[in-house]
């Protein structure tokens, strides 16, 4: 599975399609996935963008805190139509989970048991395309009843 | 296109030559004293190189809500100067940016709203130096100080800013900038941290957070390995964080990584990780020595 730097999955759709699906296309991901599923959860302006071509894959690391429920939404849609999907490490590379083994969803709500430095790696099953991918935070359920 | 963005605009290109020249004229500084100020065009780095690494670290944002949910304790002794503010920039001052946040947000998460509200005012004046005055200005401020007796409200309105001034540097070509000010956050927020460990060693959240940069110092340093051939200031951020990586290797990590169970219950996916023992106050002071001369060398005069 070939790895990209996600911006080099832009440099590669401008090489192959022209600039103006490119620009306009994964830049259109970002506010129209926040309007649609960031609800209550509040975004901090970070967001993660790429062209995968092929069976590549992308890669973020990102903070988890223990006690913050967490919205991972992951935007896009493939050339064949398929949703992107997350494969989810720990920081020693571990695969912790696949949600294609989970069935479709717009978005997938995270908590841990205890902080973490987590890599998620995005990917498409099938097809080509844009992939977008936004990160949500709030107080868990459990700590916001308390307060 | 996110693809290289072209960091020397035509403004900043004007003034970077203009500041160039003249820190080129001045006699006696040490390269990496006279390039902490040095404009953002010094810092030039291929944006695809970056952005893998850029958003690991937690925002103040975050932290704040963390420390807020964990009802830490306020000391002012970690904190640091807000009457420095006017005094920095380049490196320096996008790093001071990320330090304030990371007060303010340490001062808010704890309920202290006039020392947020010092912070936000020296946030304040640093922002005029990226074109950012108009997220933090004096009328937004006072807005967010409104709302002391509503931190949830505050809280999403600062993220709401956090998130404006992250925009503004990525599409005004400032990512080598926007670098600085999360490594200062970054910085800060262990330095609060590692206090507050101090004070309360067996804090288990607190201690995760710690041991969790066993795997984050190396994207910091990878981050800062980049550009240090055209910038000394960016190498001797790199010495520091390659010092704190030898430190944080030896604390075992591999452990606390574990995960018991992952699952995934009604659309939330819920993860048990195995618990770690607390850190040994040897360790803490360990990784304390190692960050303090980072953070000296960002926030010196």
């Amino acid at each position: 599975m070939t790895k990209i730097p996600l911006s080099l999955g832009i440099g590669l759709l401008l090489a192959l399609s022209g600039a103006s699906y490119g620009q306009s296309g994964c830049r259109q991901l970002i506010p129209s996935c926040r309007s649609a599923h960031i609800e209550d959860f509040s975004w901090d302006g970070r967001y993660w963008r790429a062209e995968l071509y092929g069976g590549e894959t992308t890669e973020i690391y990102y903070t988890f805190f223990r006690g913050l429920r967490y919205r991972i939404i992951p935007c896009g849609r493939s050339s064949s139509q398929a949703m992107p999907h997350l494969r989810i490490y720990n920081a020693n590379r571990t695969l912790l989970l696949d949600t294609r083994q989970q069935g479709e969803r717009p978005y997938w709500d995270l908590e841990l048991s205890s902080t973490q430095l987590l890599l998620i790696e995005l990917y498409y099953p099938s097809g080509d395309g844009c992939v977008a991918l936004l990160i949500g935070h709030r107080a868990s359920e459990e700590v916001a009843a308390v307060r | 296109m996110r693809g290289v963005k072209p960091l020397l605009r035509s403004g900043w290109g004007l003034i970077s030559g203009v500041v160039l020249g003249l820190v080129a004229c001045s006699p006696n500084p040490p390269p990496a004293a006279r390039d902490l100020h040095a404009p953002d065009s010094l810092y030039v780095v291929p944006w695809e190189q970056v952005e893998v690494y850029l958003q690991a670290a937690p925002s103040p944002v975050q932290v704040s809500l963390w420390l807020r949910q964990e009802k830490v304790k306020f000391y002012r002794e970690p904190l640091h100067d807000p009457t420095y503010a006017g005094r920095y920039s380049g490196l320096q001052g996008a790093a001071n940016l990320g330090i304030y946040l990371t007060d303010m947000a340490y001062a808010h998460a704890t309920g202290r709203y006039q020392e947020a509200y010092d912070y936000l005012s020296a946030v304040n004046r640093l922002a005029t130096t990226y074109g950012i005055e108009d997220i933090f200005s004096i009328e937004r401020i006072r807005q967010l100080d409104k709302l002391q007796d509503k931190p949830d409200s505050a809280q999403k309105l600062f993220t709401q800013y956090y998130s404006e001034v992250q925009t503004r540097l990525s599409e005004t070509g400032q990512e080598a900038m926007l670098r600085h000010m999360i490594l200062g956050g970054w910085v800060e927020s262990l330095h609060i941290i590692l206090h507050l460990l101090e004070k309360d060693p067996q804090n288990q959240p607190l201690a995760e957070v710690i041991l969790l940069q066993k795997g984050l110092t190396p994207l910091l340093v990878r981050l800062y390995s980049i550009d240090t051939l055209q910038s000394k200031a960016s190498q001797t951020v790199l010495n520091h964080l390659q010092a704190m990586q030898k430190t944080l290797d030896a604390l075992p990590l591999g452990e606390s990584a574990t995960v018991t169970n992952a699952e995934v219950k009604k659309g939330v996916i819920q993860m048990q990780f195995r618990s770690q023992a607390p850190l040994k106050p040897e360790e803490i002071r360990a990784i304390q020595s190692h960050l303090a001369p980072l953070r000296q060398f960002l926030v010196k005069i």
